[in-house]
């Protein structure tokens, strides 16, 4: 909206037109790349200055930990979606980490973690040498995926019946212990989003997900490893949904099973509002966190509203996608005319 | 974003009609599904005398401090979609009630039947200052973020409908529902005269992870197995408490059980799915027995027009019985670790006399 009042006045001279639109290019970018953020910081301040349980260090805190889950999914999907694709999957492996986990908890921490991050990568892993090698559509590789990853999870579980409890009190600390108020899965997720930054852009292996995402045909011609790319990525994506269920079921001791339902859609949203092109080949883990921050914030503010039921949540959810996704394409038109 | 005084008239104009259409709308359906409630219609009737059997609770065991319930900041955390009429009257009623005793700052959350979500729902109600609790959990396990949060700060915490695994009267307050065991074998029971103790039946489970589909199952099973040995469960599958789910696993029963004598509905959904799935197959009323449980207008109906057998009761008026257990407590009386209700039960003639009183 901002870039269309400033290219409003018409100049007649080139010159000025041009920078104009090196302007207009240039916030289209700025907001592209921050929008979230700024969005986020907006609504943060609104919502302090009309709430008076909203800026409390207790309800930030319910923000950022509830948060810190979707976090470490959507950080794989990040890599996925700039890649050019799509993985349905992580739901379905979020609730699955979470019953292996709650199951290899009664054999210590360390299979508890170790079980999780095998099958889920192992899925993953799959997943994208299928996707990678007969150039099969992501999405319904995975949305098998997701079917079948969650008929798996209900047989482990005597379809959803049973519910193993996490009784390893280690395991169980390492969901629910706390640092300065929040609690450790907070700072797992921001490691690894610090992690997955440097990841993203300062290696050949950021650059080559970059690349594939933008123009596969192109990247293939430039010698980018194209298949090993993908299968990384989805293999990530695996890894990081396996671990967030892993790091729930310690939070919530206990393996529930009907968890990540649809999630994979709220997990995409997220991605896709802080600025990542669906059609691939750009976007940003600091975009992604901050739309899923976002996400976190809406749900709060609609709570501090208290009598708005719950459905208006998705209403302003979904409002804010359309918005982005308009406004990329906008964007993505202006830079074609350049 | 500034609009002329003239526009915004105009919106608000539109606006109103717009409301006042709805409203329009919501009343006629309201007068057709649930006639003139008055206050103690349908109302909660306790089954077990309160403070009678078990270990009960009182203030000062619970380590609780005394508030005034009016000027509290009350929490309801609701679980599923308002989709189907319980949670619909669930809902209504703690409302209602709330608005009956003058409480303020009652503050209704919905988890969209996403269990993530209704952790954080609470949390943040807890982080809203609530003092008291009601939550309609959706699972009955993974509630420790909770209990740690509202434990540390003494809030009481009553569960309603579905249960909590977790300490009474410490990690929560009490639990306020049925007897969901004897509303399994309520069913069986009238199930078996039904079939006069004969047949094949198929169950179509609620949805996994609940005290409620556990003990639905197992109470209409062992009654089953107890009282008619010649009736044989062939084929069980969940429905996840929805009717659109229920419709579709019953489409899949007629498909591979044409045999079929008896459905077992862990609820009235499911069951009223079930009825258009028998529809579609071209099977008349009555020609499979159909039992259910909760006590739904819709399903009430349904033994009037001859599709269903039987429905059992499960009553979610729980507004009153809840607030009435709070203002005990905060008394300094003593108060049951749980408090079951009687429900009632609609079959044949009863059922067109029941109308006014299921929800």
């Amino acid at each position: 909206m901002m870039t269309d009042s400033e290219v409003l006045p018409a100049h007649d001279a080139p010159a000025a037109r041009t920078a104009a639109a090196a302007r207009r290019e240039h916030v289209g970018r700025l907001l592209q790349h921050h929008g979230a953020l700024i969005v986020l910081a907006v609504l943060v301040v609104v919502g302090s200055v009309a709430f008076d349980f909203f800026a409390t260090p207790e309800n930030a805190a319910s923000v950022v930990v509830s948060s810190s889950f979707l976090a470490i999914i959507a950080l794989g999907m990040t890599f996925v979606i700039i890649s050019g694709g799509i993985d349905l999957s992580v739901g379905s492996l979020f609730v699955l980490g979470g019953v292996l986990a709650a199951y290899g908890s009664q054999a210590g921490v360390v299979v508890a973690l170790l079980l999780p991050l095998a099958v889920c990568g192992t899925f993953g892993l799959v997943q994208g040498l299928i996707i990678a090698r007969t150039g099969m559509a992501p999405f319904i590789v995975t949305l098998a995926g997701l079917l079948g990853v969650r008929g798996l999870m209900l047989a482990l579980s005597n379809e959803g019946a049973t519910t193993y409890l996490v009784k390893n009190p280690a395991f169980a600390a390492l969901g629910q212990g706390e640092l300065f108020g929040l609690t450790y899965p907070v700072y797992i997720a921001a490691a690894l989003a610090l992690l997955c930054m440097l990841l993203l852009q300062r290696t050949g292996f950021g650059q080559n997900v970059f690349a594939i995402g933008g123009n596969e045909h192109a990247a293939t011609l430039m010698g980018v490893p194209v298949v090993r790319t993908k299968v990384l990525v989805y293999l990530m994506s695996g890894l990081l949904a396996g671990l967030a269920g892993a790091l729930n079921a310690a939070r919530l001791s206990s393996g529930v099973t009907i968890l990540g339902i649809g999630l994979e859609l709220d997990v995409i949203a997220a991605v896709v509002i802080g600025g990542t092109l669906l059609t691939g080949g750009a976007g940003s883990v600091t975009g992604t966190v901050s739309g899923v921050l976002l996400l976190g914030v809406i749900q709060s503010l609609i709570n501090q509203i208290g009598d708005l039921t719950s459905s208006f949540q998705q209403v302003v959810s979904g409002g804010f996608l359309a918005l982005v996704v308009i406004a990329q394409r906008l964007l993505s038109k202006a830079q074609r005319l350049n | 974003m500034t609009m002329e005084p003239g526009r915004h008239t105009r919106t608000a104009a539109i606006a109103l009609a717009v409301v006042l259409a709805a409203a329009g709308c919501a009343k006629s359906e309201e007068t057709t599904a649930a006639p003139a409630a008055s206050d103690t219609q349908g109302r909660q009737v306790v089954q077990t005398p309160t403070g009678d059997a078990g270990p009960t609770c009182t203030l000062a065991k619970f380590g609780g401090t005394k508030f005034d319930l009016k000027a509290a900041t009350v929490g309801f955390s609701q679980s599923e979609k308002e989709a189907n009429p319980f949670r619909i009257a669930e809902t209504r009623s703690i409302k209602d009630e709330a608005a009956k005793l003058g409480i303020q700052k009652l503050r209704v959350t919905n988890a969209q039947s996403q269990f993530s979500k209704q952790i954080t729902d609470v949390q943040q109600l807890i982080a809203q200052g609530a003092q008291l609790l009601v939550i309609a959990p959706l699972n009955s396990d993974g509630w420790e973020p909770v209990l740690q949060q509202a434990s540390a700060k003494k809030i009481p915490i009553i569960t309603v409908d579905r249960k909590i695994n977790a300490t009474s009267c410490g990690d929560y307050l009490t639990f306020i529902g049925s007897n969901f065991y004897e509303q399994g074998r309520r069913a069986a029971d009238q199930m078996i005269k039904a079939l006069d103790g004969k047949g094949k039946v198929a169950i179509l489970l609620g949805a996994p992870g609940n005290n409620v589909t556990t003990e639905r199952t197992n109470g209409f099973k062992e009654q089953v197995r107890k009282q008619a040995p010649g009736i044989e469960i062939s084929f069980e599958q969940t429905g996840e408490f929805a009717r659109e789910k229920g419709q579709q696993v019953t489409e899949q029963l007629i498909q591979s059980n044409p045999d079929i004598n008896g459905i077992y509905a862990e609820n009235d959904e499911m069951a009223l799915g079930a009825v258009t799935a028998l529809k579609g197959a071209g099977k008349e009323a009555g020609d499979i027995k159909i039992v259910s449980v909760d006590g739904t207008r819709s399903a009430v109906q349904g033994i009037v027009d001859g599709w269903l057998y039987s429905v059992i009761e499960s009553n979610p008026r729980f507004g009153p019985l809840a607030f009435e257990t709070a203002q005990k407590f905060l008394d300094g009386q003593a108060i049951p670790d749980k408090v079951i209700i009687s429900d009632r039960e609609y079959a044949g003639d009863t059922a067109k006399a029941g109308l006014d009183e299921a929800y």
